[in-house]
């Protein structure tokens, strides 16, 4: 079946698979982040506990009780070593704000870019996404209050309700809705960060604007796409807990496989969001935008005059009396 | 006319025998007293739940078995502790909380209080005016939790005497242990309750944030008055439910040989019955509880049981008719984890993941209470370990015996946690700052209040097992429970009792684990091989030929003085068990043989819980990086997982 024949989830789908490298290479520089920062808690575990018997209780097993032990020990202090676990995290996100054009690029022409044109798109959108990550705090700041004030409605309700199901159902609620809320400020920016690619748009303030009429004229048909790709996160990421959790204690290279299978279905999944959204952005956005083009054309080009031919005199009328 | 008259005297008896037989406060096999009864309290109660206020009539009658006059009577009234200036509310905030508790929205409308409006000394008359304030620890003249009354005329030794008081409670918002929530109410230290005249005086603490409470034993006789929708259960049995037919009900219980009375109520409340067969004849569990905690139901049940078996078997039997356990409703965790004679609260919600054994962990600690503090009553103001910590290292001990040690407290998503080490990890965040004899409403804050008092007497006595033995430690808690049960023993009797059994003079240990701060600490400091002929410059290393020198140096790092074992290894199999009495700060040990070794661990059993650091327990000539591998994988994800979180935002 040809893409322009399926659904934006499926088309995006198509395009996340033909273009494959690039989540591959996420992959790797999210690994790599994660190494990096898992390092330095990892030298110190291993001056702790590699030539120490105390770790046969984390390996046969996973005993919480030497794993708060390795935290507390002034010689060892763990969790001092997180430090670089978020340190990473944070480049990560900016390597993701930086070659989010690159990628956006790529899916918009659908084509393997070289290393060149891939960085020079994402340096050509870099400042302009840093912008919209900056702008964005808003939104999810707001979603975040409303979040704050119906988790707190729902306290208050479940805490005068005689049955505990109330307060949990309530606040399972409040917290749909604020996924949902959120999802919907991705999507949102997300097709901002697709017309600025597909229109080189520079002004960020008028790129939102315009994101925010395209997303909420179509809002149905896209949160839908949305929804439907981040059910497939979520549904990953609890199944490979469960099966993880299920692995032999002793089997650690099936357990880091699993755990690093759980890892890049998330960031698949957030891909294929941008896929599907350049996508969608492609056949209707933009075909909306010429569309209007044409239209705007038609209206103010007034119709092409004819020459009119020439009066007719008529008879002569006779002199009047004097 | 006569026979049948007989007849019906009989069957009349029989009956009376039958329901009196019923209603008895024991078990079938036990007949009272059981303790020195110095208190006989008979409480008229009347609950208004929409004030949450309780008014009384108490009548107690006070057995003077002191051998000495008394003129002066202390007597409590906790639930004046939840008021602003009173000494508990001061503490609680000093440290930040109290259990589940922020006092940073304590309204005016939590507040608590216990009003006497009148005091009758029987044959002495209204005494009102006399009763006056006192605050024995802290001279906070704001602190209402004690009041004296002098009487015109002392009570000589062996006599009575009657008080008549009255009495209206009002109870806050659930908070340490008593209160209400919703329609729900825990009455617990809700009467005015006498002191103790021990030791050759008055012992009549104020209520602290940090401790607990200590009573006479006697007899209970109870009646409340509430509204008759209200399920209510309570300390001791149920005698008597009258409908007084204006909506309300009186609901009367009777308890013997107890020192603490305390009830519950609630409409919602679901009754589930159920019977142990203990070796003193049958015992009703009561397990009050919702309909929404129904997946709670039987674990409740069957962690009374199988407590009430280990117990039984281990320590002593429990002797009373009934224990009731109370499952609070969502909201009022502060009215959970808590203990009254034979009446007990546990913790459950909603939905517990199977594998997480927090109604076990909650309901046997506070089985384990009804011993350690409900029959071997001790003093929990001065010295909360000897219920506190005993009871926790008796509940390290039944959870184990459930679940296994490294998994007693949960087992789920691959990770496991046991309640030994909970307690040890408990205890080494204050290892070093309060010891165990020092009063526990002293000691320097509320979590290290709980560090010493539950975590390291459990540690503490779990380390003890590596001395005298698991066995002989457990005889020893019979004895000092079958010795000391309806009385109440100090500190002393404890150690006494202990080294008694183990026919060991243990002062070395108490002196260091009960009177001091010493932190133990030992590491294998050195394990290395070396051949004997490094000399020789044709050496050629061959394994099962060359014969090595094997030095090991093990190294007490801390103050603690204790016997430890350690188990060196050899490449060809060999095994040398060593036991060095920790006396000096370190030891050598040489060994010559065809092997290098392989491996040194001290306490290969874990059995010195006392031990601050088992990370330095043992060395290993060859690397071990299984574990290291697996905190860096799991720590490798963590960072990913976070990584791409925060990019989904970007």
């Amino acid at each position: 079946m040809a893409d322009d024949q399926k659904g934006p989830v499926a088309a995006g789908f198509a395009l996340l698979w033909r273009r494959q490298s690039v989540l591959w290479w996420v992959f790797v520089v999210n690994a790599l982040c994660g190494a990096l920062g898992a390092g330095p808690a990892t030298i110190r575990t291993a001056r702790a506990l590699s030539h120490s018997l105390a770790g046969q209780k984390l390996t046969n097993g996973f005993d919480m009780g030497i794993f708060i032990e390795l935290m507390r020990v002034p010689s060892v202090d763990l969790m001092r070593y997180s430090t670089s676990s978020y340190l990473f995290a944070f480049l990560f996100v900016l390597f993701m704000v930086l070659v989010t054009g690159g990628i956006l690029e790529t899916y918009r022409q659908d084509r393997r870019l070289d290393t060149g044109d891939f960085f020079a798109a994402s340096g050509a959108f870099f400042w302009r996404f840093v912008r919209l990550m900056l702008l964005s705090i808003i939104p999810f700041a707001i979603v975040g209050m409303i979040y704050q004030g119906l988790s707190k409605q729902a306290d208050h309700i479940g805490d005068r309700a005689i049955a505990d199901q109330v307060g949990i159902f309530l606040s399972l609620a409040a917290f749909i809705i604020f996924l949902l809320l959120a999802l919907w400020v991705r999507l949102w920016f997300d097709i901002a960060h697709v017309r600025a690619v597909a229109r080189n748009e520079r002004g960020m303030w008028r790129n939102l604007w315009a994101s925010w009429r395209i997303t909420w004229h179509d809002s149905r048909h896209l949160f839908r796409i949305y929804f439907c790709i981040s059910l497939v996160a979520w549904v990953t990421l609890v199944i490979g807990l469960v099966i993880w959790a299920h692995v032999p204690p002793t089997a650690l290279p099936l357990s880091f496989f699993l755990l690093e299978l759980i890892v890049f279905a998330q960031l698949m999944t957030r891909l294929w969001l941008l896929a599907s959204a350049t996508t969608w952005y492609q056949r209707h956005a933009e075909m909306a935008s010429v569309e209007a083009v044409i239209v705007e054309v038609v209206e103010t080009t007034p119709p092409p005059v004819q020459d009119l031919p020439p009066a007719d005199p008529g008879p002569e009328l006779p002199p009047a009396e004097a | 006319m006569k026979r049948q008259l007989v007849l019906r005297l009989c069957l009349t008896l029989l009956l009376w025998s039958v329901a009196a037989a019923a209603q008895s406060p024991f078990a079938p096999e036990v007949k009272g007293p059981l303790s020195q009864r110095v208190v006989a309290y008979q409480i008229d109660a009347n609950y208004d739940p929409p004030t949450h206020t309780v008014t009384a009539t108490e009548t107690l009658t006070y057995h003077n078995l002191t051998g000495q006059a008394l003129d002066t009577f202390p007597f409590h009234l906790y639930l004046n502790a939840f008021q602003p200036k009173a000494t508990w509310i001061h503490e609680a905030h000093r440290d930040g909380n109290f259990r589940t508790s922020s006092l940073a929205n304590w309204k005016p409308e939590d507040y608590g209080a216990n009003d006497v409006s009148s005091f009758e000394v029987v044959g002495m008359g209204d005494l009102t005016k006399q009763m006056k304030f006192i605050s024995p620890d802290d001279g906070n003249p704001d602190d209402k939790t004690v009041f004296q009354v002098k009487l015109p005329r002392p009570v000589a030794p062996g006599q009575d005497v009657v008080f008549k008081i009255k009495f209206k409670a009002t109870f806050p918002e659930v908070i340490a242990r008593t209160g209400y929530k919703r329609t729900f109410l825990l009455a617990g230290q809700w009467f005015p309750k006498v002191g103790v005249f021990w030791h050759g005086q008055w012992n009549c603490h104020q209520f602290h944030a940090l401790t607990e409470f200590f009573a006479d034993f006697g007899t209970f006789d109870v009646k409340v008055t509430l509204p008759k929708d209200y399920v209510i259960g309570a300390t001791g049995v149920q005698v008597a439910d009258q409908d007084n037919g204006n909506g309300t009900k009186t609901v009367a219980f009777h308890a013997e040989d107890v020192h603490d009375f305390a009830w519950t109520a609630d409409p919602n409340f679901k009754v589930i019955n159920s019977t142990f067969d203990g070796s003193v004849g049958q015992v009703k569990i009561r397990l009050l509880s919702y309909d929404s905690h129904e997946r709670s139901w039987q674990p409740y049940i069957t962690c009374v049981r199988d407590s009430m078996k280990r117990f039984d078997d281990w320590y002593g039997p429990y002797p009373y008719a009934q224990i009731t356990v109370v499952d609070p409703p969502h909201g009022a965790g502060e009215a959970g984890g808590m203990e009254y004679p034979t009446f007990i609260t546990g913790d459950s919600g909603w939905y517990i993941p199977k594998g997480v054994h927090l109604i076990d962990l909650v309901t046997e600690h506070e089985f384990g209470h009804q011993y350690w503090y409900g029959m071997v009553a001790t003093n929990e103001f001065e010295n909360a370990w000897m219920d506190e910590g005993i009871n926790s290292y008796t509940e390290v001990k039944v959870l184990d015996s459930f679940y296994g040690a490294d998994a007693s407290i949960m087992n789920w998503m691959g990770a496991q946690f046991g309640e030994r080490e909970a307690q040890r990890q408990g205890y080494l965040s204050a290892a070093d700052i309060d010891p165990l004899y020092r009063h526990s409403y002293q000691d320097m804050s509320m979590s290290d209040y709980g560090a010493i008092s539950y975590g390291k007497t459990a540690t503490m006595l779990i380390s003890l097992e590596a001395i005298i033995g698991e066995q002989t430690l457990r005889n020893a808690l019979h004895t000092y429970f079958m010795r000391y049960r309806f009385t109440h023993p100090t500190q002393e009797d404890f150690m006494r009792t202990v080294n008694e059994v183990s026919g060991r003079d243990l002062s070395w240990y108490w002196n260091q684990a009960m009177f001091g701060t010493q932190v133990l600490d030992y590491e294998v400091l050195r394990a290395d091989s070396n051949p004997v002929n490094w000399f020789d410059d044709n050496l050629k290393e061959k394994k099962g030929e060359t014969e090595y020198e094997t030095q090991v140096i093990l190294h007490r790092k801390g103050d603690f003085i204790f016997p430890v074992e350690a188990v060196v290894k050899f490449d060809n199999g060999d095994i040398a068990y060593e036991h060095w009495d920790g006396k000096d700060r370190w030891v050598r040990y040489v060994y010559r043989k065809k092997a290098q070794v392989d491996s040194v661990q001290i306490d290969p059993q874990y059995r010195v819980t006392l031990d601050n650091d088992y990370l330095n327990n043992s060395r290993t000539t060859a690397s071990q990086y299984a574990a290291v591998n697996k905190v860096g994988a799991y720590w490798m994800f963590l960072t990913q997982f976070l990584a791409q979180m925060l990019s989904w935002l970007a």
